[in-house]
């Protein structure tokens, strides 16, 4: 069994003391800053680059990876807690994790993001393990048009998101697609939205509009509605979940575990998918759809796994092919380069050790941040009974801080504000920010994808059905559409009747 | 200090005397100042974002002057507008040598060339402080086209016009520049595909979406060397230390042909000239250490160093050379 073989060099690297010791402080770090708001992976770990110079190359990049992985599970914690979405990925978690919080509910759901982390780490880490290097030759069978058609998909999968209003969710999606085309156009360069400002050359940061729609004016909401809050304060009950949630939660796991994994393994945008395309299946398998958005625990568990579970299977194509897949991995790369090693396909196979050291040092790092989470569940718990006239004028600030240290840049903290009145004004009009924000994540790159499908193809549509991967999410693109709008036509078609 | 005199039209004796007051206790003050300096963290503005090449060129030189200056050396990451705005951060800093700028070929020599409205000037805002290091790009194929050399793939590119696409990093970088000079030079035509940024373009080449590419030597080096990509040539005016039996692109089919990606260390233009020449003199020690140099010329990275002077010359001649280019490439952005 090579497998085995590989694997116990990985855990002979990543257990030594020195090792776990670096792997601990990477998760504890990672959970520190995931959890103040808007303090990414990515500025940390380029502070803590020259830091690293002194340590053996295996220790470093388990330290750097541990912030990764850390940072995903305490990003949760903010979003559950206060509805502040650190990462794109956590945005979905807002949706019911904050509902529980509100019901008094905040340990169980977080206790359920760190055990559904764990598993789903753990299963993602032996999928690195045993498959990495065929998985990612299905990633680079993604071309432009099959990234088109998974963004199809993945906008279709948006309207499901959405409860209420059909009308409203497409609007909202609409917007987020306005929102996401602001900035250089990456096919001709034109500027667009810009209004001549170079800040906006690059668009807008996706933490940006999702700290100002959902953290910032949940926080304006709040002040109106004080009364109510402390009501909430009052009836937190039990801080583990039951086993009720347990039961409920299991099968959501396992489903957003498999999710999560697969769309991960995309370096372009998957990762952000998984967790949005957990909560959507969520949704549509449930026996009781209504319950999303107002404290259903599968809700949290499903994406939260997802999330998790992407965030390991991200490091395929930066460990097999030497590719970064987002900035984090970019950082990655740049760490190997300062340690003179050269990322690339030869990595594996000229430094196992290396290798199958950090794939040890994940499923280590996962244990360790189950460990150190589930006992501050109690903690952060208590942190909302801090009377709100102290809490959030902290969590305002963190967020600031955040917000700015994301490119050094002031208008980003102006800009987020701008989005956190945008948002007061949606929950006024009782519209939903997620659509909004997935709009604003997947148009720009469905746009991108489109342009240079058809590019390739010189110009001929056909590429899209033509491309049998390509051809597959379009199909289930439109069986999902059908989903979404056979009930409603049978309903008008019964209104109808009615009268 | 132009300002100051141009200002009142009929300047008065007490004005006079002042501004000779002020100009005598400047020189003081500065010298004063560079005695001592640096007397706090000194910062470096990488216009680019963390984990690329201009910035771990800046973190590793940082760190070793950093030793010598006996002053924390700080990394700060502004990226945008193909790094204009670091850039332009930097043009407007205060001239006292605490903030400095790790320029490139895109912002002082292609943006000039390339955007309409520039928010400063190469020329007149910066101080040159010495070139840090230049590498060339590699021309790169996906192993399934049907060339082994440069002269194959023009003659492949002439055979099928339009057939080939080449990925770039983006509108206006040195992958789609060299793209497109290969295609006047050659006479072909591709079809150019911009990505943001190098790793999804990549990503793309090697699986085979796009077919050609003129990468950064670093990027795809790698891929080359695990047999995922196939190189050409080098673009540079001189064969790589890393892929020596590789031809120039000049040697091959082009002669005249000659493009190279460049990284230097800037103050902003004002900067007294004692700062600078010790910046300088302690950037070449750094460049000079034997780790550096084993560690950038593993990646193809050639480290550089020389005199503000010669950096300077060397910069307005990329000037020209890049107005060119652009020009006859007709890569815009607006």
């Amino acid at each position: 069994m090579e497998l085995l073989a590989n694997l116990q060099l990985g855990f002979e690297v990543a257990l030594t003391l020195q090792n776990v010791l670096y792997c601990f402080l990477g998760v504890f770090l990672g959970t520190l800053i995931g959890v103040l708001p808007g303090i990414g992976p990515v500025a940390t770990i380029a502070m803590l680059l020259p830091a690293t110079f002194a340590l053996p190359p295996v220790s470093a990049l388990i330290m750097l990876a541990g912030i990764y992985y850390g940072a995903q599970y305490g990003g949760s914690t903010t979003a559950i807690l206060v509805n502040l979405p650190g990462e794109a990925s956590s945005v979905v978690t807002c949706l019911d994790g904050y509902a529980m919080a509100q019901q008094g509910r905040a340990g169980p759901a977080l206790a359920v993001a760190a055990l559904g982390s764990f598993f789903a780490g753990t299963v993602a880490t032996l999928i690195l393990a045993m498959f990495a290097p065929p998985l990612a030759e299905v990633a680079f069978k993604f071309g432009p048009a099959e990234y088109f058609s998974l963004m199809v998909l993945g906008l279709i999968a948006a309207i499901v998101l959405a409860r209420g209003s059909l009308i409203k969710a497409i609007a909202m999606i609409l917007l987020g697609l306005l929102l996401g085309l602001i900035g250089a156009d990456t096919n001709t360069g034109q500027f667009r939205f810009t209004f001549g400002l170079p800040q906006l050359a690059d668009g807008i940061g996706f933490v940006v509009v999702a700290m100002g729609l959902f953290g910032f004016s949940e926080i304006i909401a709040n002040i109106e509605r004080r009364a109510r809050r402390e009501v909430v304060m009052a009836k937190i009950t039990s801080l583990f979940p039951t086993r009720e949630d347990l039961k409920a939660s299991w099968k959501a796991v396992l489903r957003g575990t498999a999710i999560g994994a697969l769309l991960g393994i995309l370096p372009g945008g998957g990762a952000t998918l998984g967790s949005f395309a957990a909560y959507t299946l969520e949704k549509k398998v449930a026996k009781d759809p209504s319950r999303f958005g107002k404290g259903a625990i599968e809700g949290v568990a499903g994406p939260e796994s997802a999330n998790n579970a992407g965030a390991q299977t991200s490091f395929i194509p930066l460990l097999t092919l030497g590719i970064p897949a987002n900035a984090v991995m970019a950082l990655m790369v740049g760490a190997m380069t300062i340690h003179g090693i050269t990322p690339g396909p030869q990595v594996m196979t000229e430094r196992p050790e290396l290798f199958w050291g950090m794939i040890a040092s994940m499923w280590i790092g996962n244990l360790l941040l189950v460990v150190l989470n589930l006992p501050l569940i109690g903690i952060w718990v208590k942190l909302l009974s801090v009377p709100y006239r102290i809490l959030y004028p902290a969590i305002l600030l963190f967020a600031c801080i955040g917000v700015y240290s994301l490119n050094n840049s002031a208008i980003d903290v102006a800009l987020a504000l701008a989005f956190g009145f945008l948002g007061y004004l949606f929950i006024k009009l009782d519209c939903e920010p997620a659509p909004l924000l997935l709009g604003f994540v997947l148009g720009p790159m469905m746009e991108e994808n489109l342009r240079r499908a058809l590019l390739l193809s010189r110009g001929d549509p056909t590429v899209f059905v033509t491309r049998p991967l390509s051809l597959a999410l379009l199909v289930v693109a439109a069986a999902l559409l059908v989903i979404v709008v056979v009930p409603a036509v049978r309903r008008k078609r019964e209104e109808a009747f009615q009268e | 200090m132009a300002e100051f005199c141009r200002d009142p039209p009929y300047p008065s004796r007490r004005t006079w005397l002042s501004a000779v007051l002020f100009v005598f206790g400047a020189c003081v003050a500065s010298t004063a100042l560079s005695q001592d300096y640096p007397s706090r963290p000194i910062r470096i503005i990488v216009p680019f974002p963390a984990g690329g090449t201009a910035d771990l060129l800046a973190r590793q030189i940082g760190q070793i002057m950093s030793e010598a200056l006996r002053q924390q050396v700080l990394i700060e990451n502004r990226a945008g507008a193909g790094g204009n705005i670091g850039a332009d951060l930097a043009a407007r800093s205060k001239p006292d040598g605490y903030t400095l700028l790790m320029g490139t070929v895109s912002t002082h020599a292609i943006n000039p060339n390339l955007y309409p409205k520039m928010p400063y000037d190469p020329v007149k805002d910066f101080a040159p402080v010495t070139m840090v290091a230049r590498m060339p790009n590699l021309l790169v194929v996906h192993p399934s086209v049907p060339a082994n050399n440069v002269a194959e793939l023009i003659a492949l590119a002439k055979a099928r016009p339009g057939a080939l696409a080449f990925a770039s990093a983006g509108n206006g970088t040195t992958q789609h520049l060299a793209g497109e000079l290969f295609k006047k030079m050659a006479g072909v035509d591709m079809i150019h595909v911009p990505y943001k940024g190098n790793a999804p373009a990549v990503t793309d080449l090697v699986g085979g979406q796009v077919q050609v590419m003129f990468d950064n030597i670093p990027v795809s080096l790698q891929q080359v060397r695990a047999g995922k990509l196939r190189a050409l040539a080098v673009t540079g005016p001189a064969r790589s230390p890393v892929l020596p039996e590789l031809p120039t692109l000049a040697e091959a089919a082009l002669p005249g042909y000659s493009i190279t990606s460049w990284f230097g260390l800037y103050a902003p233009s004002g900067t007294s000239p004692q700062i600078i020449e010790r910046l300088n003199r302690e950037a070449n020690k750094a460049l000079a250490t034997a780790q550096i140099r084993r560690r950038l010329t593993d990646q193809g990275i050639e480290p550089a160093g020389g005199t503000p002077g010669q950096f300077a010359d060397f910069m307005r001649a990329e000037l020209v050379k890049w107005g060119k280019i652009v020009r006859e490439s007709g890569a815009r952005v607006d």
